[in-house]
């Protein structure tokens, strides 16, 4: 038997080996993607912030007669430029236009508002669409010191002299905020969710073609019923077969998890700050972990695409009937993803999205390690019944002399 | 030796002919495709089944290959039950046809080794036989380019060797000659001869009647899954009323299907 599956699968690997899509979906791309999509994410995402952080933002005063000291609060600012441009109609059209970053609309006799005890209100106008714009922190920071030091002059004249005196006023209670999520948690359970999708999706890739390849294709090119007039029972030609497209999508998911490795431990030592913090604090034993946890999805997907490319008629038919199961990886991605949906025992038995969680669990660094012998185990079992399945599935004659 | 004894193969009918148009073969949700075939086939001569297209050729040769299962009825090869024991069948059955593909990414070498180590061969023999087989198919040349940058006629000689490769006592050749020029398809009728004088059971099916009259010892002629004649040349003369073997073959379909009707 094991010389059987062995030949079967040296052979296949073989072929397989000399083909460039098998070899650009197995190794290329699992390897390039997620450094590359790192490097892009921590290189532009930091160029944003430098410039975000260093531009001056353009401001448009209107109303500056108003309060002239509001005005020269923002003129002594550094990281503001004032523009000199006609007021429109509807004010925000400037930043649309892009003629300036920031409006400031100063009502009028605010001046005397202020002088008299009174309050006023000014409008800012901006766009913070990008998650990188400061313009909104960096105005409401100067509007903030103004006002602070109005009401500064107000409570001294009211006779409390010292700054603590008035920090006692405007803040009799304080409240001392201690979490017990640390940063790579936090980030982990924003951005973690994105992971799983990425390993399973090249997990699925990885076995995608090898699997129409081994079965439809070869139904298409005549040599399969040559295999099966071989002395070889059915039996064995399918786990030769299975064999290899489980290896594919392992290899895959593999190359996946290195590549992610080395970006670690290249971009652990290029970032820096929040980047660097939680770049070292993943661990090798996480991303092993993470590779057992695609063992059983790999013979899941092995399985499951085989059974469907042996029922092709052609390599052409069978990619049709397994392209739609791209969603057997996005659908328990997002599931991971949506907020409230947790790694618990009963997460735990549902295939493939147990699998999602638990390597979010892994990049937060909260993993229950219990839980994970629950999954695999959950994993395990059902992958095994898929591979039955295929079993039983390839000694049909109507599957495989279909017309 | 090739005997079998009424042999029937049905599936289950998946066409959606309209009534009028229904085959005769069609039963409720089956599908007859082989009824009541039975004839034999000595050691050492060659057959040649024949037949209009549809006619359950390939569906038999399938059986006979243990690749499909009969419904009922027997096909014994040198003694050995096709559905008791299809392995040990496997192991003395070659089978050609003509158009089996190639793994066209593997050699030559490396897809006859695959088959020869498939068959059970040891390193030894497989090396022996290979030796044997290239110089005889004269496929040395090209034995370490890819299957799929060869011409027509050495593919089919490399289809050649896999179907020799575990020295098969009977030989299934289906339309083998499909698709070649004139040099490489009387390559392969050559071959077959040799095949005979070296003592092995030959099926041989076929459209073209002159390879027909070359070869075969024995004709059985199936149509709409049922055996129409089965005999020698000369018998197949006479019952078609035609020393044309061409017109003896329709004349005979005719009353095939004079018979059914």
């Amino acid at each position: 038997m094991l010389l059987n599956i062995s030949t079967i699968f040296v052979k296949e690997m073989r072929e397989l080996l000399k083909d460039r899509r098998t070899l650009v979906l197995m190794i290329v791309l699992p390897t390039v993607v997620l450094p590359l999509l790192m490097f892009l994410i921590i290189s532009m995402t930091k160029k944003a912030t430098e410039k975000s952080a260093t531009e001056k933002v353009t401001y448009v005063l209107v109303g500056e007669q108003n309060c002239p000291d509001l005005a020269l609060a923002f003129s002594q600012n550094e990281s503001f430029e004032k523009v000199d441009a006609q007021p429109t109609e509807n004010l925000a059209d400037l930043v649309t236009n892009d003629i300036c970053k920031l409006v400031v609309s100063i009502p009028e006799g605010a001046q005397s508002d202020l002088e008299t005890g009174k309050d006023t209100k000014v409008v800012l106008y901006f766009n913070n669409a990008s998650a990188t714009s400061r313009v909104e922190r960096r105005a409401e920071n100067v509007i903030s010191e103004f006002s602070e030091s109005i009401r500064d002059g107000r409570l001294i004249a009211l006779g409390f002299d010292t700054s603590t005196q008035r920090q006692q006023l405007l803040e009799p209670v304080k409240a001392e905020s201690r979490s017990t999520a640390d940063l790579r948690e936090i980030l982990g359970e924003r951005i973690g969710g994105m992971l799983p999708y990425f390993f399973i999706i090249f997990c699925f890739l990885g076995s995608l073609y090898p699997a129409i390849d081994l079965g439809a294709g070869e139904k298409e090119r005549g040599t399969l019923e040559t295999l099966l007039l071989t002395p070889v029972p059915r039996l064995h030609v399918v786990l030769g077969k299975f064999f290899v497209v489980f290896s594919t999508g392992l290899i895959s998911s593999l190359m996946t998890v290195a590549s992610l490795g080395v970006s670690i431990m290249y971009f652990g030592k290029e970032a820096e700050g929040v980047a660097k913090q939680i770049l070292s604090s993943v661990q090798t034993i996480d991303l092993v972990m993470i590779l057992v946890m695609l063992i059983p999805i790999a013979a899941l997907f092995a399985s499951i695409l085989l059974s469907i490319s042996i029922y092709g008629k052609s390599f052409k038919e069978a990619q049709s009937l397994a392209t739609p199961l791209n969603f057997l990886c996005i659908i328990p991605a997002v599931l991971a993803m949506v907020p409230g949906v947790q790694l618990d025992w009963v997460w735990a038995l549902v295939p493939i999205t147990n699998v999602a969680l638990a390597i979010k669990e892994l990049a937060k660094g909260t993993i229950d390690y219990s839980m994970l012998w629950v999954i695999l185990g959950s994993s395990t079992l059902i992958a095994s019944g898929f591979l039955f399945f295929c079993t039983q599935w390839f000694q049909r004659e109507s599957v495989l002399f279909r017309e | 030796m090739i005997e079998v004894q009424s042999l029937n193969k049905s599936f289950v009918n998946r066409s959606k002919t309209k009534s009028k148009d229904k085959d005769t073969r069609e039963e409720g949700k089956w599908f007859h495709a082989l009824r009541d075939v039975s004839f034999s086939v000595p050691t050492g001569s060659i057959l040649g089944l024949l037949g209009p297209n549809g006619a359950g050729k390939t569906t038999f040769m399938r059986v006979l290959s243990t690749a499909l299962k009969p419904t009922s009825g027997t096909i014994q090869v040198d003694g050995v039950d096709i559905a008791k024991d299809p392995l040990s069948v496997r192991r003395r059955i070659g089978f050609l046809s003509g158009n089996t593909g190639l793994y066209g990414r593997l050699t030559p070498r490396e897809m006859i080794r695959y088959y020869g180590t498939l068959h059970g061969l040891d390193k030894a023999q497989l090396n022996q036989t290979m030796t044997l087989l290239f110089d005889r198919l004269e496929i040395n040349a090209f034995a370490d380019k890819r299957n799929d940058h060869l011409s027509a006629g050495m593919k089919q000689k490399v289809n050649i060797a896999r179907t020799l490769i575990h020295n098969p006592e009977v030989i299934i050749f289906d339309e083998p000659t499909t698709g070649l020029d004139v040099k490489a398809a009387e390559q392969i009728l050559r071959l077959v001869e040799e095949l005979k004088t070296e003592g092995r059971t030959i099926l041989f099916s076929t459209h073209h009647m002159h390879e027909v009259e070359r070869l075969t010892d024995q004709i059985v002629l199936l149509n709409m899954g049922t055996v129409h004649f089965n005999g020698n040349l000369a018998q197949m003369r006479e019952k078609g009323g035609d020393v044309l073997l061409d017109k003896a073959f329709l004349n005979l379909i005719g009353e095939g299907e004079r018979h059914v009707a």
